[in-house]
């Protein structure tokens, strides 16, 4: 009897990167145009058009149990900014908001079968990137280009080599942290599916039962909390890392007095 | 084609960035900016309405005085009346007690008087009655007229004699 391919289970394991799409030449530069696009394309589909849902029809009195949620959403959001960075640095929060959601849309994802947003580590180090840009323009925006500059010379110029690592070495580790993180759940998941599927041929099942409830189990732990988990660190991370880049509130409040 | 695991594409990153710029206009716009504004506007409601409140207590404060005030001197002036109207009735019932002792004190005397009358009245005509008896009884004793004058002069003669030993 043939069995079909779909329910087959996983017969191969493969770990690689997302496919490539498109690609094209730029200057010379190939830009390649890979499945990461067009699933963050649907993440921010997702994302927005439930932003749309929730906000349609505000009102102050009465309110629907959408806008309690959006409201409730905006309003943790923007607590969680004012208590981790302090009230100077509330005009982030539609910035940690936004890679919040993208990271937790971006990993949960995964469970209807595609490769996560976040297990692609471009997708990570462009975020991460982004924190370091956020926090090099603090600096410099409170210390001025000469104060950025010297802060590289701090506490004594012998120690120039280890604040740029230490300067390269924060993006670096939080893309690495968050990649790491969804990228092997994936894989642990993948491994265990294909071995519950050679366990379940090996006991002369055709269909691999075994599969069915107990992955589950394992993915609430590496898809679920694993992604919630990455997500929240990532965040907390940019705040503290940008927030500390800048003087903290009683500084900026001594400093105006 | 498949990239490598690790790998760090230059394409992904852009187009990741920009999606992430958009992602990020888009939630400023579609989420936060009509959640705070509808937040703002019911902080505003709120603020209103506390000091709609506050300004209320303030007035309800202000009556609550005002009338403890006028309740107190109602009070002081209810207080001053009837201390004046029992002063005046006092007054009057020790006036009336008064004129009543006078009146009665008139009366008394007025009856005195009367008595007095009476009793002069009384005497007088017990008098004249006396002299026509004493009269009668000395015509019989004596057996003979005397004349009226006479009769009288001695028997005033003989009452004042009596009137002396009373």
């Amino acid at each position: 009897m043939k069995i079909p391919a779909f329910l087959q289970g996983s017969t191969e394991l493969s770990v690689t990167g997302p496919k490539v799409l498109a690609s094209f030449q730029i200057f010379g530069i190939t830009i390649n145009f890979t499945e990461t696009v067009i699933l963050e394309w649907i993440v921010m589909a997702v994302i927005i058009g439930l932003c749309i849902f929730l906000t349609r029809n505000l009102k102050v009195r009465n309110i629907s149990k959408r806008q309690v949620i959006a409201e409730m959403a905006v309003e943790a959001i923007t607590n969680l900014v004012r208590d981790t960075m302090g009230k100077r640095w509330l005009s982030f929060t539609p910035y940690i908001a936004t890679v919040f959601c993208f990271s937790i849309f971006g990993s949960l994802i995964s469970l209807f079968g595609v490769r996560a947003v976040t297990s692609d580590f471009s997708v990570l180090i462009t975020w991460a990137l982004m924190t370091f840009i956020l926090i090099t323009a603090t600096k410099i925006k409170y210390g001025g280009v000469g104060g950025y500059l010297k802060g590289f010379a701090d506490p004594i110029p012998v120690m120039l080599p280890i604040n740029i690592l230490s300067e390269v070495a924060t993006p670096t580790a939080m893309a690495l942290r968050h990649f790491g993180n969804i990228a092997g759940g994936s894989i642990i998941m993948g491994l265990i599916y294909f071995g519950l599927t050679s366990l379940s041929h090996m006991i002369r099942l055709q269909v691999p039962i075994l599969t069915i409830g107990i992955p589950a189990v394992l993915s609430l732990y590496f898809d679920l909390f694993s992604d919630f988990m990455q997500a929240f660190i990532f965040i907390m991370l940019t705040m503290v890392f940008i927030s500390n880049a800048g003087p903290s509130d009683d500084e900026a409040a001594s400093s105006a007095a | 084609m498949k990239l490598g695991f690790l790998s760090i594409d230059i394409g992904t990153i852009l187009f990741s960035w920009i999606n992430l710029m958009i992602l990020f206009f888009a939630l400023k716009h579609f989420l936060f900016k009509p959640v705070q504004k509808i937040l703002s506007e019911r902080q505003e409601a709120v603020d209103k309405s506390l000091k709609d409140a506050e300004d209320a207590r303030e007035r309800a404060e202000a009556a609550e005085t005002a009338y403890t005030e006028k309740l107190q001197q109602t009070k002081e002036e209810s207080a001053e009346m009837l201390r004046k109207a029992t002063r005046k009735a006092q007054l009057r019932s020790e006036e009336i007690i008064a004129d009543a002792k006078s009146e009665a004190a008139a009366i008394l005397q007025a009856n005195r008087d009367e008595l007095e009358r009476e009793k002069h009245r009384a005497e007088s005509q017990l008098r004249s009655e006396v002299s026509g008896l004493a009269v009668m009884v000395a015509e019989k004793v004596m057996e003979r007229e005397i004349n009226q004058a006479d009769h009288e002069r001695l028997i005033d003669e003989f009452i004042d004699s009596v009137g002396d030993v009373q």
